[in-house]
């Protein structure tokens, strides 16, 4: 009894103690050096996303239509789009700034009220822009990766963001409403909508990524640095070294293969 | 689609003109008839990968686009035969074995042969499984625009930039694909989805489940992923 007891702490404490080895051997990620703690975040996140936010998302896609959902997701990017036509404007990027303002008139006159994205039919996609952003192009670096309790993916920079876009996009706008229950109503569907625009997405991810959290991660970084960059240097494309190449060219002169 | 729709006014023309039942039904029958061996002539002119870069991913684009549009399984989102067409119609355009030695970096040294070809193959499932993901929304409106081809043609390693509408009235999708010269001439290596490189982000990912239980590890984690 007691043995079978002693053997199975033994095997516990091995397997942790291996568990903590796998850990330590990883070489920290620069950008991510609190991962300890952001991995710990998105398991919250993700659990409450699996008990919550995903179904509601997945009620909403199942009983609206998809042109609805469309047009009411239009709306509500409409509105978004002065905060972003300001931040354009912080960035310096006044062509940006031009067109995004001459999106939000027509879409709000022809596109209904935002419902119908004219401006896109006519060849003037939309140019999301944030706070985060603009900070990014003043200078200021992103810092570590931060993952925020429900929000998600974010820096530390991004996350100062992320709190002034809330002031600049979401108080300004549908936080003026004076009637308290609309605008709540506005918010949750807010949610619920940003939710729904990403169901195809999570879901590629939980069938693709080997592990999601770093997957997120990485797309995140990589998503945000092409966007502070800005379209014209956008091309700057990754430098990836070609081992099979470095192979082919030892084989070709006779050098032994070190193994790294 | 494109070319069922041109069909339309056709047919409307010769219905108006007529107006008898039994000729409204043969001229449809004839319609139908006509549409069908159009696509399957576009299906069967298949893309050509000494052409130019855009030209080439315009032909694997406009294949693929037909075969999605008239597959029954495919609007009904099964996935399995969406894993099937991508295997058919993308993954002949695409070096995947590029792919998975660029995602490995350094370790791809230290894999043997077999690993290297059984780590391949298991990634090209994976790939497979990212592009069909992409295609689950394709409907009648989804359509794909390449944008003005800014590289130089006579290099070896050029970017393709596209953007796609998924369905009527959404934003469109910044699609870029990422193309190398080989002797059989253009394939495919690397995509970009809205600022997202792939190669770029397996490339932690692979890493981390080398470190943790090698090559061998990595293989076993990518097949049970794709069994799942």
């Amino acid at each position: 009894m007691t043995s079978t007891l002693i053997k199975r702490v033994l095997t516990v404490a091995s397997v942790t103690l291996l568990v903590g080895c796998a850990g330590t051997q990883q070489p920290p990620n620069p950008e991510d050096p609190w991962e300890g703690m952001n991995r710990g975040t998105y398991e919250f996140n993700d659990a409450v996303d699996r008990a919550v936010f995903k179904p509601v998302a997945e009620l909403y896609a199942f009983v609206t239509p998809r042109p609805v959902r469309t047009c009411v997701r239009n709306m509500y990017l409409n509105i978004g789009e002065i905060w972003s036509m300001i931040n354009s404007s912080l960035q310096q990027r006044f062509v940006d700034a031009i067109n995004t303002t001459g999106r939000f008139f027509l879409n709000t006159t022809a596109g209904l009220g935002g419902c119908i994205d004219v401006a896109s039919m006519q060849g003037q996609p939309r140019i999301s822009n944030d706070f985060g952003v603009t900070l990014g192009v003043w200078g200021v670096p992103q810092g570590p990766y931060l993952v925020l309790p429900f929000l998600g993916a974010s820096t530390v920079r991004d996350g100062v963001g992320t709190g002034v876009d809330f002031v600049g996009n979401q108080l300004d706008t549908i936080g003026a409403i004076p009637n308290v229950r609309l605008r709540n109503s506005l918010w949750g569907l807010e949610v619920v909508v940003r939710r729904e625009a990403l169901l195809t997405v999570s879901e590629t991810v939980d069938r693709t990524a080997l592990d999601p959290y770093s997957f997120i991660r990485d797309a995140y970084l990589q998503r945000r640095k092409a966007q502070v960059l800005g379209q014209e240097d956008a091309q700057e494309l990754p430098d990836y070294e070609d081992y099979g190449d470095v192979e082919a060219d030892e084989r070709a002169l006779g050098i032994e293969q070190e193994k790294d | 689609m494109s070319i069922l729709m041109a069909n339309v006014p056709c047919a409307m023309g010769v219905m108006g003109a007529t107006g008898a039942q039994w000729f409204r039904v043969t001229a449809r029958h004839a319609v139908m008839a006509i549409a069908g061996l159009m696509v399957s002539a576009a299906v069967a002119a298949a893309p050509d990968p000494k052409a130019e870069p855009p030209v080439f991913v315009q032909e694997v684009a406009d294949q693929l686009l037909t075969v999605l549009k008239q597959d029954e399984q495919v609007r009904n989102q099964d996935m399995a035969r969406i894993n099937e067409i991508v295997n058919e119609f993308i993954m002949p355009y695409v070096d995947f074995e590029l792919t998975t030695r660029l995602a490995a970096g350094k370790y791809w040294r230290q894999a043997t042969d077999e690993q290297k070809q059984e780590l391949s193959q298991a990634f090209k499932n994976t790939l497979i499984r990212t592009y069909s993901g992409a295609l689950t929304q394709v409907d009648n409106s989804t359509s794909m625009e390449i944008l003005p081809f800014r590289g130089d043609a006579q290099a070896k390693d050029v970017v393709v930039r596209s953007n796609v509408v998924q369905s009527a009235n959404t934003q469109p999708i910044g699609v870029d694909y990422r193309l190398r010269r080989e002797p059989e001439g253009w394939r495919i290596y690397d995509i970009n989805v809205e600022n997202v490189w792939l190669i770029q982000n397996y490339r932690n990912q692979f890493a981390q489940q080398i470190n943790r239980s090698g090559i061998d590890g990595l293989i076993a984690a990518l097949n049970e992923r794709n069994s799942q």
